[in-house]
Protein backbone atom coordinates (compact mmCIF):
# COMPACT_ATOMS: atom_id res chain seq x y z
CA UNK A 1 0.00 0.00 0.00
CA UNK A 2 1.26 3.44 -0.86
CA UNK A 3 1.07 6.23 1.64
CA UNK A 4 2.27 9.82 1.50
CA UNK A 5 5.58 10.17 3.26
CA UNK A 6 4.41 13.05 5.41
CA UNK A 7 1.83 10.89 7.18
CA UNK A 8 4.19 9.70 9.87
CA UNK A 9 6.18 12.85 10.33
CA UNK A 10 6.19 15.51 12.95
CA UNK A 11 5.61 18.28 10.45
CA UNK A 12 6.32 21.20 12.74
CA UNK A 13 9.57 19.63 13.87
CA UNK A 14 10.57 18.91 10.31
CA UNK A 15 9.84 22.42 9.14
CA UNK A 16 11.84 23.99 11.96
CA UNK A 17 14.90 21.87 11.33
CA UNK A 18 17.74 24.05 10.00
CA UNK A 19 18.95 22.94 6.61
CA UNK A 20 22.50 21.79 6.05
CA UNK A 21 24.64 23.39 3.35
CA UNK A 22 24.96 20.05 1.64
CA UNK A 23 23.64 16.51 1.99
CA UNK A 24 24.73 13.01 1.11
CA UNK A 25 22.92 9.70 0.80
CA UNK A 26 22.38 8.68 4.43
CA UNK A 27 24.05 5.25 4.31
CA UNK A 28 25.30 2.56 1.96
CA UNK A 29 21.97 0.81 2.50
CA UNK A 30 20.19 3.53 0.55
CA UNK A 31 20.22 2.53 -3.12
CA UNK A 32 18.38 4.13 -5.99
CA UNK A 33 17.61 3.87 -9.67
CA UNK A 34 16.03 6.21 -12.17
CA UNK A 35 13.26 5.29 -14.59
CA UNK A 36 12.68 7.81 -17.38
CA UNK A 37 13.78 10.51 -14.96
CA UNK A 38 11.72 9.27 -11.99
CA UNK A 39 13.58 7.98 -8.95
CA UNK A 40 12.87 4.84 -6.94
CA UNK A 41 14.84 4.45 -3.71
CA UNK A 42 15.17 1.28 -1.63
CA UNK A 43 16.38 1.17 1.95
CA UNK A 44 18.10 -2.21 2.01
CA UNK A 45 18.14 -2.29 5.80
CA UNK A 46 14.36 -2.54 6.13
CA UNK A 47 12.93 -3.19 2.66
CA UNK A 48 11.09 0.14 2.35
CA UNK A 49 10.63 1.62 -1.10
CA UNK A 50 10.25 5.30 -1.94
CA UNK A 51 8.79 6.61 -5.18
CA UNK A 52 9.42 10.21 -6.19
CA UNK A 53 7.30 12.59 -8.26
CA UNK A 54 9.01 14.21 -11.24
CA UNK A 55 10.00 17.37 -9.31
CA UNK A 56 10.96 15.27 -6.29
CA UNK A 57 13.16 13.10 -8.49
CA UNK A 58 15.08 16.13 -9.73
CA UNK A 59 15.61 17.34 -6.17
CA UNK A 60 16.67 13.88 -5.02
CA UNK A 61 19.13 13.51 -7.88
CA UNK A 62 20.67 16.92 -7.15
CA UNK A 63 20.97 16.49 -3.39
CA UNK A 64 22.14 12.87 -3.50
CA UNK A 65 24.93 13.87 -5.88
CA UNK A 66 26.17 16.66 -3.56
CA UNK A 67 24.61 19.79 -5.05
CA UNK A 68 24.54 22.47 -2.35
CA UNK A 69 21.22 23.36 -0.75
CA UNK A 70 21.51 27.04 -1.59
CA UNK A 71 22.36 26.30 -5.22
CA UNK A 72 19.34 23.99 -5.42
CA UNK A 73 17.00 26.59 -3.93
CA UNK A 74 18.22 29.15 -6.44
CA UNK A 75 17.81 26.67 -9.29
CA UNK A 76 14.22 26.05 -8.23
CA UNK A 77 13.32 29.75 -8.09
CA UNK A 78 11.66 29.70 -11.50
CA UNK A 79 9.85 26.38 -11.10
CA UNK A 80 6.08 26.73 -10.93
CA UNK A 81 5.63 23.35 -9.20
CA UNK A 82 8.08 24.15 -6.41
CA UNK A 83 7.93 26.97 -3.89
CA UNK A 84 10.79 27.66 -1.52
CA UNK A 85 9.00 26.66 1.67
CA UNK A 86 7.83 23.40 0.14
CA UNK A 87 11.36 22.66 -1.03
CA UNK A 88 12.80 23.22 2.43
CA UNK A 89 10.14 21.01 3.99
CA UNK A 90 10.78 18.35 1.36
CA UNK A 91 14.52 18.30 2.08
CA UNK A 92 13.82 18.01 5.79
CA UNK A 93 11.42 15.17 5.03
CA UNK A 94 14.10 13.23 3.14
CA UNK A 95 16.35 13.58 6.17
CA UNK A 96 13.55 12.45 8.47
CA UNK A 97 12.95 9.39 6.30
CA UNK A 98 16.60 8.43 6.66
CA UNK A 99 17.39 8.88 2.98
CA UNK A 100 19.68 11.91 3.25
CA UNK A 101 22.03 13.08 5.99
CA UNK A 102 23.90 16.37 6.44
CA UNK A 103 27.38 16.19 4.94
CA UNK A 104 30.62 18.01 5.56
CA UNK A 105 31.61 17.82 1.90
CA UNK A 106 32.07 20.93 -0.18
CA UNK A 107 28.73 21.80 -1.80
CA UNK A 108 28.72 21.31 -5.56
CA UNK A 109 27.17 23.88 -7.89
CA UNK A 110 23.99 22.85 -9.64
CA UNK A 111 24.26 21.71 -13.23
CA UNK A 112 23.44 24.21 -15.98
CA UNK A 113 20.32 22.33 -16.95
CA UNK A 114 18.86 21.87 -13.45
CA UNK A 115 16.78 25.12 -13.47
CA UNK A 116 15.16 24.10 -16.75
CA UNK A 117 14.58 20.55 -15.51
CA UNK A 118 12.92 21.81 -12.33
CA UNK A 119 10.85 24.32 -14.32
CA UNK A 120 9.66 21.52 -16.62
CA UNK A 121 8.40 19.40 -13.72
CA UNK A 122 4.62 19.27 -13.54
CA UNK A 123 4.03 17.40 -10.27
CA UNK A 124 4.46 18.89 -6.80
CA UNK A 125 7.30 17.72 -4.59
CA UNK A 126 6.35 14.33 -3.26
CA UNK A 127 7.82 11.07 -2.06
CA UNK A 128 5.55 8.10 -1.40
CA UNK A 129 6.51 5.28 0.96
CA UNK A 130 5.81 1.67 0.05
CA UNK A 131 6.33 -0.30 3.21
CA UNK A 132 3.65 -2.97 3.25
CA UNK A 133 6.27 -5.59 2.38
CA UNK A 134 9.03 -4.11 4.51
CA UNK A 135 10.65 -6.34 7.10
CA UNK A 136 8.31 -7.38 9.86
CA UNK A 137 11.00 -8.67 12.19
CA UNK A 138 13.37 -5.93 13.25
CA UNK A 139 13.75 -7.05 16.84
CA UNK A 140 13.10 -10.50 18.20
CA UNK A 141 11.25 -9.72 21.44
CA UNK A 142 11.56 -13.28 22.73
CA UNK A 143 15.29 -12.90 23.10
CA UNK A 144 15.38 -9.21 23.93
CA UNK A 145 15.64 -9.71 27.67
CA UNK A 146 17.98 -12.70 27.69
CA UNK A 147 21.71 -12.81 27.62
CA UNK A 148 22.63 -14.75 24.48
CA UNK A 149 24.23 -18.05 25.28
CA UNK A 150 26.08 -18.17 22.01
CA UNK A 151 27.10 -20.96 19.74
CA UNK A 152 28.87 -23.30 19.35
CA UNK A 153 29.62 -25.96 21.85
CA UNK A 154 31.43 -27.80 19.06
CA UNK A 155 34.68 -26.74 17.45
CA UNK A 156 34.90 -23.51 15.51
CA UNK A 157 35.69 -23.67 11.84
CA UNK A 158 38.68 -21.47 11.10
CA UNK B 1 19.78 -25.66 23.44
CA UNK B 2 22.68 -23.84 21.75
CA UNK B 3 22.02 -20.38 20.45
CA UNK B 4 23.42 -18.65 17.42
CA UNK B 5 24.41 -15.00 17.45
CA UNK B 6 25.31 -12.77 14.56
CA UNK B 7 28.93 -13.25 15.59
CA UNK B 8 28.83 -17.05 15.44
CA UNK B 9 26.44 -17.30 12.48
CA UNK B 10 29.06 -18.00 9.78
CA UNK B 11 30.67 -20.72 11.93
CA UNK B 12 27.29 -22.28 12.61
CA UNK B 13 26.43 -22.19 8.92
CA UNK B 14 29.66 -23.97 7.98
CA UNK B 15 29.15 -26.45 10.80
CA UNK B 16 25.74 -27.38 9.36
CA UNK B 17 27.15 -27.91 5.89
CA UNK B 18 29.98 -30.05 7.25
CA UNK B 19 27.58 -32.09 9.39
CA UNK B 20 25.22 -32.69 6.47
CA UNK B 21 27.97 -33.75 4.10
CA UNK B 22 29.31 -36.07 6.78
CA UNK B 23 25.89 -37.65 7.15
CA UNK B 24 25.27 -37.92 3.39
CA UNK B 25 24.95 -41.70 3.47
CA UNK B 26 22.26 -41.60 6.15
CA UNK B 27 19.53 -39.78 4.20
CA UNK B 28 16.87 -42.33 3.19
CA UNK B 29 15.76 -40.64 -0.05
CA UNK B 30 17.53 -39.00 -2.96
CA UNK B 31 15.58 -36.96 -5.50
CA UNK B 32 17.00 -35.39 -8.65
CA UNK B 33 15.16 -32.49 -10.26
CA UNK B 34 16.25 -31.11 -13.63
CA UNK B 35 15.67 -27.38 -13.91
CA UNK B 36 16.95 -24.80 -16.41
CA UNK B 37 20.74 -25.06 -16.32
CA UNK B 38 20.63 -26.88 -13.01
CA UNK B 39 20.45 -30.43 -11.74
CA UNK B 40 19.23 -30.26 -8.17
CA UNK B 41 20.03 -33.34 -6.10
CA UNK B 42 18.15 -33.41 -2.81
CA UNK B 43 18.98 -35.79 0.04
CA UNK B 44 16.11 -36.08 2.50
CA UNK B 45 13.73 -38.20 4.53
CA UNK B 46 10.50 -39.79 3.36
CA UNK B 47 7.37 -37.72 3.77
CA UNK B 48 5.63 -34.60 2.58
CA UNK B 49 8.74 -32.82 1.32
CA UNK B 50 9.88 -35.82 -0.69
CA UNK B 51 6.39 -35.99 -2.20
CA UNK B 52 6.47 -32.24 -2.92
CA UNK B 53 9.80 -32.54 -4.74
CA UNK B 54 8.16 -35.05 -7.04
CA UNK B 55 5.15 -32.85 -7.79
CA UNK B 56 5.97 -29.16 -7.48
CA UNK B 57 8.47 -28.67 -10.31
CA UNK B 58 8.27 -28.36 -14.05
CA UNK B 59 11.32 -30.30 -15.13
CA UNK B 60 13.52 -28.97 -17.92
CA UNK B 61 14.06 -31.03 -21.03
CA UNK B 62 17.12 -29.19 -22.31
CA UNK B 63 20.62 -30.49 -22.83
CA UNK B 64 21.86 -31.72 -19.43
CA UNK B 65 25.46 -31.02 -20.50
CA UNK B 66 24.73 -27.33 -19.93
CA UNK B 67 23.66 -28.05 -16.37
CA UNK B 68 25.47 -27.49 -13.14
CA UNK B 69 24.68 -29.66 -10.17
CA UNK B 70 23.79 -28.52 -6.68
CA UNK B 71 23.26 -30.74 -3.66
CA UNK B 72 20.79 -29.90 -0.92
CA UNK B 73 20.57 -31.88 2.32
CA UNK B 74 17.16 -31.65 3.97
CA UNK B 75 17.78 -32.97 7.44
CA UNK B 76 16.60 -33.24 11.00
CA UNK B 77 18.02 -34.84 14.17
CA UNK B 78 16.27 -38.11 13.37
CA UNK B 79 18.85 -38.69 10.66
CA UNK B 80 22.13 -40.03 12.05
CA UNK B 81 24.79 -37.35 12.17
CA UNK B 82 22.40 -34.40 11.86
CA UNK B 83 22.37 -32.02 14.83
CA UNK B 84 19.47 -30.45 16.69
CA UNK B 85 18.76 -27.06 15.12
CA UNK B 86 19.98 -24.18 17.23
CA UNK B 87 17.86 -21.21 18.21
CA UNK B 88 18.60 -17.59 17.49
CA UNK B 89 20.29 -16.10 20.53
CA UNK B 90 20.84 -12.49 19.59
CA UNK B 91 18.62 -9.72 20.86
CA UNK B 92 18.44 -8.14 17.45
CA UNK B 93 17.60 -9.88 14.23
CA UNK B 94 17.20 -8.21 10.89
CA UNK B 95 16.85 -10.08 7.63
CA UNK B 96 19.34 -7.77 6.00
CA UNK B 97 21.92 -7.99 8.80
CA UNK B 98 21.61 -11.78 8.86
CA UNK B 99 22.07 -12.02 5.10
CA UNK B 100 24.96 -9.57 5.08
CA UNK B 101 26.84 -11.44 7.78
CA UNK B 102 26.60 -14.66 5.81
CA UNK B 103 27.43 -12.96 2.52
CA UNK B 104 30.68 -11.66 4.04
CA UNK B 105 31.58 -15.31 4.60
CA UNK B 106 30.58 -16.30 1.07
CA UNK B 107 27.38 -17.95 2.24
CA UNK B 108 23.63 -17.44 1.94
CA UNK B 109 21.00 -18.27 4.49
CA UNK B 110 17.60 -17.92 6.01
CA UNK B 111 16.22 -18.60 9.47
CA UNK B 112 12.57 -18.99 10.45
CA UNK B 113 12.47 -18.41 14.19
CA UNK B 114 9.19 -20.08 15.05
CA UNK B 115 10.44 -23.51 13.96
CA UNK B 116 14.21 -23.14 14.37
CA UNK B 117 14.24 -23.76 10.64
CA UNK B 118 17.57 -23.11 8.93
CA UNK B 119 18.52 -22.89 5.29
CA UNK B 120 22.21 -22.40 4.46
CA UNK B 121 23.83 -22.39 1.03
CA UNK B 122 27.41 -22.23 -0.18
CA UNK B 123 27.09 -20.89 -3.76
CA UNK B 124 30.73 -21.55 -4.58
CA UNK B 125 30.51 -25.27 -3.80
CA UNK B 126 26.77 -25.48 -4.61
CA UNK B 127 25.98 -27.30 -1.40
CA UNK B 128 23.09 -26.44 0.88
CA UNK B 129 21.46 -27.59 4.09
CA UNK B 130 17.91 -27.27 5.29
CA UNK B 131 17.78 -28.23 8.95
CA UNK B 132 14.48 -28.78 10.76
CA UNK B 133 13.44 -30.01 14.20
CA UNK B 134 11.78 -33.05 12.61
CA UNK B 135 10.86 -34.39 9.18
CA UNK B 136 7.67 -32.35 9.02
CA UNK B 137 8.77 -29.20 10.90
CA UNK B 138 8.83 -26.90 7.88
CA UNK B 139 6.90 -23.67 7.26
CA UNK B 140 3.52 -24.35 5.67
CA UNK B 141 4.44 -22.58 2.43
CA UNK B 142 7.43 -24.84 1.77
CA UNK B 143 5.70 -27.69 -0.16
CA UNK B 144 4.16 -25.29 -2.71
CA UNK B 145 7.55 -24.06 -3.90
CA UNK B 146 10.07 -26.33 -2.19
CA UNK B 147 13.68 -25.21 -1.83
CA UNK B 148 12.90 -21.91 -3.51
CA UNK B 149 15.45 -20.06 -1.33
CA UNK B 150 18.24 -22.35 -2.61
CA UNK B 151 17.15 -21.84 -6.20
CA UNK B 152 17.04 -18.10 -5.56
CA UNK B 153 20.61 -18.11 -4.27
CA UNK B 154 21.98 -20.41 -6.97
CA UNK B 155 20.39 -18.54 -9.87
CA UNK B 156 21.22 -15.11 -8.39
CA UNK B 157 24.88 -16.15 -8.26
CA UNK B 158 24.60 -16.73 -12.02
CA UNK B 159 22.95 -13.39 -12.81
CA UNK B 160 19.43 -14.79 -13.12
CA UNK B 161 16.49 -14.23 -10.81
CA UNK B 162 13.57 -16.05 -9.31
CA UNK B 163 10.85 -13.50 -9.90
CA UNK B 164 7.55 -13.20 -8.08
CA UNK B 165 5.37 -12.78 -11.16
CA UNK B 166 2.92 -14.62 -13.35
CA UNK B 167 3.26 -15.18 -17.08
CA UNK B 168 0.99 -15.52 -20.08
CA UNK B 169 2.12 -16.12 -23.64
CA UNK B 170 1.21 -16.82 -27.23
CA UNK B 171 3.50 -18.32 -29.86
CA UNK B 172 6.54 -18.04 -27.61
CA UNK B 173 6.09 -14.34 -26.75
CA UNK B 174 4.73 -13.34 -23.41
CA UNK B 175 3.95 -10.81 -20.74
CA UNK B 176 5.09 -10.72 -17.14
CA UNK B 177 2.29 -10.07 -14.62
CA UNK B 178 3.61 -8.32 -11.54
CA UNK B 179 2.10 -7.20 -8.29
CA UNK B 180 1.50 -8.06 -4.70
CA UNK B 181 -0.94 -10.76 -3.62
CA UNK B 182 -4.60 -9.95 -4.22
CA UNK B 183 -3.97 -7.85 -7.32
CA UNK B 184 -5.50 -10.48 -9.62
CA UNK B 185 -2.28 -11.94 -10.97
CA UNK B 186 -3.03 -15.61 -10.34
CA UNK B 187 -6.63 -15.39 -11.51
CA UNK B 188 -5.43 -13.80 -14.75
CA UNK B 189 -2.90 -16.58 -15.33
CA UNK B 190 -5.53 -19.28 -14.76
CA UNK B 191 -8.08 -17.50 -16.97
CA UNK B 192 -5.47 -17.30 -19.73
CA UNK B 193 -4.55 -20.98 -19.47
CA UNK B 194 -8.21 -22.01 -19.56
CA UNK B 195 -8.60 -19.96 -22.74
CA UNK B 196 -5.71 -21.47 -24.65
CA UNK B 197 -2.80 -19.21 -23.70
CA UNK B 198 0.55 -20.50 -22.49
CA UNK B 199 2.22 -19.83 -19.17
CA UNK B 200 5.58 -20.76 -17.71
CA UNK B 201 4.32 -20.25 -14.20
CA UNK B 202 2.59 -18.18 -11.63
CA UNK B 203 4.08 -16.92 -8.36
CA UNK B 204 7.71 -17.70 -9.22
CA UNK B 205 9.39 -17.86 -12.60
CA UNK B 206 13.05 -17.76 -13.55
CA UNK B 207 14.11 -14.68 -15.50
CA UNK B 208 17.32 -14.00 -17.37
CA UNK B 209 18.29 -10.83 -19.21
CA UNK B 210 20.96 -12.32 -21.48
CA UNK B 211 19.12 -11.62 -24.73
CA UNK B 212 16.10 -9.51 -23.91
CA UNK B 213 13.88 -10.77 -21.08
CA UNK B 214 13.29 -14.52 -21.00
CA UNK B 215 11.07 -16.34 -18.51
CA UNK B 216 11.47 -20.05 -17.77
CA UNK B 217 9.33 -22.38 -15.69
CA UNK B 218 10.35 -23.79 -12.32
CA UNK B 219 7.25 -24.55 -10.25
CA UNK B 220 4.06 -26.12 -11.47
CA UNK B 221 1.90 -25.04 -8.54
CA UNK B 222 -1.14 -22.81 -9.04
CA UNK B 223 -3.45 -21.59 -6.28
CA UNK B 224 -6.90 -20.08 -6.04
CA UNK B 225 -9.09 -19.25 -3.09
CA UNK B 226 -12.42 -21.13 -3.13
CA UNK B 227 -14.25 -18.12 -4.57
CA UNK B 228 -11.80 -17.74 -7.44
CA UNK B 229 -11.72 -21.53 -7.92
CA UNK B 230 -15.50 -21.50 -8.44
CA UNK B 231 -15.55 -18.28 -10.50
CA UNK B 232 -13.00 -19.73 -12.93
CA UNK B 233 -15.05 -22.91 -13.35
CA UNK B 234 -12.35 -25.08 -11.80
CA UNK B 235 -14.76 -27.03 -9.60
CA UNK B 236 -16.29 -28.59 -12.69
CA UNK B 237 -12.92 -29.25 -14.28
CA UNK B 238 -10.85 -30.44 -11.32
CA UNK B 239 -13.53 -31.41 -8.81
CA UNK B 240 -14.41 -29.53 -5.63
CA UNK B 241 -12.49 -31.82 -3.31
CA UNK B 242 -9.09 -30.15 -3.52
CA UNK B 243 -7.84 -29.61 0.03
CA UNK B 244 -7.15 -26.10 1.20
CA UNK B 245 -3.56 -25.09 1.82
CA UNK B 246 -2.25 -22.95 4.70
CA UNK B 247 -3.59 -19.80 3.02
CA UNK B 248 -7.05 -21.31 2.60
CA UNK B 249 -6.43 -21.75 -1.12
CA UNK B 250 -6.98 -24.74 -3.37
CA UNK B 251 -3.77 -26.02 -4.94
CA UNK B 252 -3.51 -27.54 -8.41
CA UNK B 253 -0.91 -27.87 -11.11
CA UNK B 254 -0.36 -26.11 -14.39
CA UNK B 255 -0.46 -29.29 -16.46
CA UNK B 256 -3.99 -29.96 -15.21
CA UNK B 257 -5.36 -26.93 -17.04
CA UNK B 258 -2.75 -25.94 -19.64
CA UNK B 259 -3.83 -26.34 -23.27
CA UNK B 260 -0.50 -27.96 -24.21
CA UNK B 261 2.78 -28.93 -22.52
CA UNK B 262 4.50 -26.04 -20.77
CA UNK B 263 7.00 -24.29 -23.03
CA UNK B 264 10.69 -24.20 -22.11
CA UNK B 265 10.60 -20.39 -22.13
CA UNK B 266 8.72 -17.26 -23.12
CA UNK B 267 10.32 -14.16 -24.60
CA UNK B 268 8.83 -11.41 -22.47
CA UNK B 269 7.95 -8.23 -24.36
CA UNK B 270 5.86 -6.33 -21.80
CA UNK B 271 5.48 -5.89 -18.07
CA UNK B 272 1.87 -5.78 -16.98
CA UNK B 273 0.50 -4.77 -13.58
CA UNK B 274 -2.99 -6.21 -13.03
CA UNK B 275 -5.44 -4.68 -10.64
CA UNK B 276 -9.09 -5.28 -9.95
CA UNK B 277 -10.92 -2.67 -12.02
CA UNK B 278 -14.36 -1.17 -11.66
CA UNK B 279 -15.55 -1.88 -15.18
CA UNK B 280 -17.05 -5.00 -16.73
CA UNK B 281 -14.48 -4.93 -19.50
CA UNK B 282 -10.72 -5.11 -19.17
CA UNK B 283 -8.38 -2.37 -20.33
CA UNK B 284 -4.65 -2.18 -20.87
CA UNK B 285 -3.02 1.25 -20.66
CA UNK B 286 0.61 2.37 -20.38
CA UNK B 287 2.00 3.21 -16.94
CA UNK B 288 5.30 4.70 -15.87
CA UNK B 289 8.27 2.42 -15.39
CA UNK B 290 8.59 3.80 -11.87
CA UNK B 291 5.11 2.53 -10.98
CA UNK B 292 5.77 -0.81 -12.67
CA UNK B 293 9.05 -1.20 -10.78
CA UNK B 294 7.30 -0.55 -7.47
CA UNK B 295 4.72 -3.21 -8.37
CA UNK B 296 7.34 -5.74 -9.45
CA UNK B 297 10.30 -5.45 -7.11
CA UNK B 298 9.06 -5.29 -3.49
CA UNK B 299 7.35 -8.67 -3.35
CA UNK B 300 10.14 -10.36 -5.29
CA UNK B 301 12.77 -9.01 -2.96
CA UNK B 302 10.80 -9.35 0.29
CA UNK B 303 9.95 -13.00 -0.34
CA UNK B 304 13.50 -14.00 -1.13
CA UNK B 305 16.15 -13.94 1.58
CA UNK B 306 19.30 -11.99 0.86
CA UNK B 307 20.59 -10.62 -2.45
CA UNK B 308 18.56 -7.45 -1.93
CA UNK B 309 20.73 -5.00 -3.78
CA UNK B 310 21.39 -7.37 -6.68
CA UNK B 311 17.64 -7.93 -6.88
CA UNK B 312 16.94 -4.21 -6.93
CA UNK B 313 19.45 -3.74 -9.76
CA UNK B 314 18.15 -6.77 -11.67
CA UNK B 315 14.51 -5.70 -11.48
CA UNK B 316 15.52 -2.15 -12.45
CA UNK B 317 17.24 -3.46 -15.58
CA UNK B 318 14.27 -5.70 -16.35
CA UNK B 319 11.84 -2.80 -16.01
CA UNK B 320 13.91 -0.56 -18.27
CA UNK B 321 13.94 -3.29 -20.94
CA UNK B 322 10.15 -3.45 -21.22
CA UNK B 323 7.16 -1.25 -21.96
CA UNK B 324 4.90 -1.24 -18.92
CA UNK B 325 1.11 -1.40 -18.71
CA UNK B 326 -1.68 -1.47 -16.18
CA UNK B 327 -4.20 -4.24 -16.79
CA UNK B 328 -7.53 -3.21 -15.27
CA UNK B 329 -9.38 -6.47 -14.86
CA UNK B 330 -12.96 -6.82 -16.01
CA UNK B 331 -15.41 -9.10 -14.28
CA UNK B 332 -15.38 -12.19 -16.51
CA UNK B 333 -12.43 -14.60 -16.78
CA UNK B 334 -13.06 -15.21 -20.48
CA UNK B 335 -13.20 -11.50 -21.23
CA UNK B 336 -9.95 -10.92 -19.28
CA UNK B 337 -8.24 -13.71 -21.18
CA UNK B 338 -9.53 -12.27 -24.46
CA UNK B 339 -8.07 -8.84 -23.65
CA UNK B 340 -4.68 -10.37 -22.86
CA UNK B 341 -4.84 -12.59 -25.95
CA UNK B 342 -5.52 -9.56 -28.18
CA UNK B 343 -2.60 -7.74 -26.58
CA UNK B 344 -0.32 -10.74 -27.06
CA UNK B 345 -1.44 -11.17 -30.67
CA UNK B 346 -0.56 -7.54 -31.40
CA UNK B 347 2.85 -7.90 -29.76
CA UNK B 348 3.76 -11.46 -30.76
Amino acid sequence: MMRPAAAGLNCSGVKNMPLSDVYAVASKDIVFESFDGEAVVLDLSNGKYFGFSDSGSKVWQALSSGVGTEALIQSAAGAAAIDAAALEAFIAQLVELGLLAPSSATPLPSSDDLPAALAAASEPLNVSVHDDLADLIIVDPIHEVEEPLGWPAVKQVS
Amino acid sequence: MPRVTLETLPDYARFLITAAEGAAGQFPVQRTVRLPGLELVAHLDRGALADALGQAFIEAKGDPRDSRQCRIFIGHPGIDGMPEPASWGDAHFTEHGFAQKLAEAGLRGHHFHDLDFWQIYDPERRVGVQLMRSADAFPPWEPGAPLRAFLHWEYAARGMRLTHAGTLGLDGKGVLLAGAGGAGKSGTVVAGLLNGLDSVGDDYVLIDLDDGVRARPLFSTLKQDPKGFARLGLEGRLGPARPLNWQGKRVFHINEIAPRPVRASLDIFALMVPHVGDSKTSSIVPISRKDAMIALAPSGIAQMPGERESGFRFFSDLTRFLPCYRLSLGTGPNEIAGAVRDFLARGA
